[in-house]
């Protein structure tokens, strides 16, 4: 079963039949004429987890015909296509903003893409896309405005219009990645609180934070795609949708499997679609998402008898601004769920930014549809990726990291006199002198300006004017970072230091500026 | 200790400097037991927790002093915005924020700090919790 995609199209095999292999095997069509007949057995992911267990693979699988999964968490890769319609005069939209949030404009005249993270103008940081989905789907007016540059066919240059959901042609979420399989145990240890799209967190680990739903996601519990592909309908946002492909950024190999979806966004409940907004991040967009998974033979019960124990992922500190951020311990839902983790031998409060009750509840409100006789079920009709990993980005042109720029620092130590540190500020033509002691440890800076300031002053040891709160910078960190921590203090130099706090170097705004100078990093 | 009440005590520049909290607990025969606190020369504000049979008469105390005593509601949460995500659980430091048994995000307001700390407010990405007072 655990096949690619390639393979198994050249087999040609067809999910919908009857597999000679099977001992015993039932068919998509078998359940839905269940469905018509009102008689199909549906149990939620969890009844079936308890049904395993108590009472082995064999009765689950005669017993069972299919069962609903769920999860309801932020999922940023989303957003809806809309067509709104053509004015008179006509107009074709180059710039347009619905309650002062940009959509972008993709393609024909009147077609907009409202994107979940994209923000407000004059509210940044608290409405979006998301919000504007939300609004329309409420029923709520809207007020778009659109610019142009205007053409024969399109002379209209300026438009405002409200608008509710019922005056747009199409309304369709597209999402391009969502349903994360699952996610890395967010923590912070860096010694100020960060905003991250994984909450807030605390300085030194003194929270963490996680998301999905475990043992209720649905790529979890078919983590090899036999019955989730293109084509599987599924909940989507309290309506119904359908599964469009892999996700971006589908990483099956790792254990990070992702799904690409749409629907019609006019039909879903606000109930379980909700615009967000993560401090100091942006804006974005709850999504929830359930998925049928038929019970086709023993083989998908014991994926679906998948526990939280058994799901694990890694704590992984966002303190680091990198993209391989280090990884302090694993960790499985089942901890994850109890509240608490180990992170450096310490236990440390953890909490989900998704909802384990909105997944309950996804998976319980699909398997009333399906048993009401109100959604069927369908087969894909193209598997996606196996065991197929997402690769980092190609190296960006430019320099992006402290290391990109350092030079050695110029030191001195407390006990010299000043007209000995005058002398090397003026030789080595530098403004900034980094004090260190005996072990070559970053304890103060001297500036030209302290220098000078004190030498008008008639003040004579160097002792008394040293800087010795220092902000300082790590070879690894971004240049961005660096730059932004000068701005905040007013500063215009960081000592680079090591692990250790020894001094490495130097990195001074003027060697940064230089280099914005000439394009965005060089 | 049996049922105790919070209240914020506010302190105006006129006042900040006398040892009124002192005086009451003397005064009244019951601990005012500080939970947190946010002062400096300007004035500012305690959180206190009193003995509920005693609450009457320690309110009492210190409006007679001139301090503001506040025992409204700490932290609001809207239940109709909040999704029972649980971004505020782990911030808490008083687990006032916590899951009750069937997921829902649930706000324990005997164990809140309010305004002296107000981790919570802009951790919550339904923007379902404010701050009152």
């Amino acid at each position: 079963m655990n096949k690619g995609y390639q393979s198994l199209f050249k087999e040609g095999k067809d999910l919908n039949k009857k597999s000679s292999v099977e001992r015993s095997a039932r068919t998509i069509e078998e359940i839905n004429e269940k469905i018509r007949n009102g008689d199909v057995q549906v149990l939620s992911v969890s009844e079936m987890k308890e049904l395993v267990e108590s009472s082995g693979v064999q009765v689950a699988f005669k017993d069972v015909d299919v069962i609903t999964t769920g999860t309801f968490g932020a999922m940023c890769s989303s957003g809806a296509v809309i067509n709104i319609g053509h004015a008179d005069p006509p107009i074709k939209i180059e710039k347009a903003w619905i309650n002062d949030v940009p959509v972008s404009h993709p393609g024909a005249a009147v077609d907009l893409y409202i994107g979940a993270t994209q923000m407000s103008e004059t509210q940044p940081f608290e409405y979006g896309g998301g919000h504007v989905i939300e609004d329309l789907i409420k029923g709520k007016e809207v007020e778009l405005r659109a610019t142009a540059y205007g053409t024969d066919c399109y002379p209209r240059t300026k438009l405002e219009v409200t608008l509710t959901k019922d005056d747009l042609n199409q309304f369709q979420m597209l999402n391009f990645r969502n349903g994360y399989q699952r996610y890395a145990c967010a923590t912070n240890g860096r010694d100020e609180t960060i905003y991250t799209y994984m909450g807030k967190l605390l300085p030194k680990y003194r929270n963490s934070t996680y998301s999905g739903s475990g043992e209720l996601n649905p790529l979890s519990n078919d983590p090899d795609y036999e019955t989730i592909g293109l084509g599987t309908r599924i909940f989507l946002n309290g309506g119904v949708g359908y599964v469009i492909g892999e996700g971006t950024q589908h990483s099956p190999g790792n254990g990070f499997g992702t799904i690409m979806v749409k629907g019609d966004a006019k039909a879903m409940d606000p109930k379980f679609i909700r615009g967000a907004t993560f401090t100091n991040y942006g804006t974005t967009l709850y999504n929830g998402i359930g998925i049928p998974i038929p019970i086709l033979n023993e083989g998908i019960v014991h994926k679906v008898a998948v526990r939280d124990e058994d799901i694990y992922t890694n704590i992984v500190d966002y303190g680091v601004p990198r993209r391989d951020r280090p990884t302090l311990g694993t960790v499985n839902y089942k901890t994850l769920k109890s509240g608490r983790v180990t992170i450096d031998d310490r236990s440390v409060k953890v909490s989900s930014v998704s909802s384990l009750k909105k997944a309950y509840a996804i998976s319980e409100t699909l398997k009333e549809w399906i048993a009401e006789g109100r959604f069927y079920l369908t087969a894909p009709i193209e598997r996606q990726p196996t065991d197929s990993v997402a690769n980092p980005m190609r190296k960006p042109k430019g320099l992006a990291f402290v290391e990109d720029v350092v030079h050695d620092a110029v030191t001195c130590t407390e006990d010299e006199e000043i007209e000995e540190v005058a002398r090397r500020l003026i030789n080595r033509n530098i403004n900034h002198l980094v004090v260190v002691d005996a072990e070559g440890k970053l304890s103060g800076i001297v500036t030209s300006w302290d220098v000078t300031k004190s030498i008008a002053n008639g003040k004579g040891a160097l002792s008394d004017f040293i800087v010795r709160e220092v902000h300082s910078a790590s070879l690894n960190e971004p240049l961005e970072t660096a730059l932004r921590r000068m701005t905040e203090h007013n500063i215009s130099a960081l000592p680079v230091t090591d692990g250790e706090g020894r001094v490495t170097g130097i990195v001074t705004s003027e060697d940064i500026s230089k280099l914005l100078g000439g394009g965005r990093f060089g | 200790m049996a049922a105790s009440v919070r209240v914020i005590l506010r302190f105006s520049k006129e006042n900040v400097d006398r040892p009124i909290t002192s005086q009451v607990i003397l005064e009244q025969g019951t601990p005012v037991n500080i939970l947190s606190a946010r002062m400096n020369q300007q004035g500012g504000e305690i959180l206190v927790e009193i003995d509920a049979d005693h609450v009457e008469g320690v309110i009492k105390a210190f409006r007679e002093r001139g301090v503001t005593v506040d025992v409204r509601r700490l932290i609001e949460k809207d239940d109709d915005k909040c999704v029972d995500c649980g971004a505020c659980v782990s911030i808490c430091p008083m687990d006032a924020l916590t899951f009750d048994d069937d997921h829902s995000v649930i706000l324990l307001e005997d164990r809140c700090n309010g305004v002296t700390c107000g981790l919570c407010v802009d951790t919550c990405p339904q923007r379902a919790i404010r701050l009152i007072g």
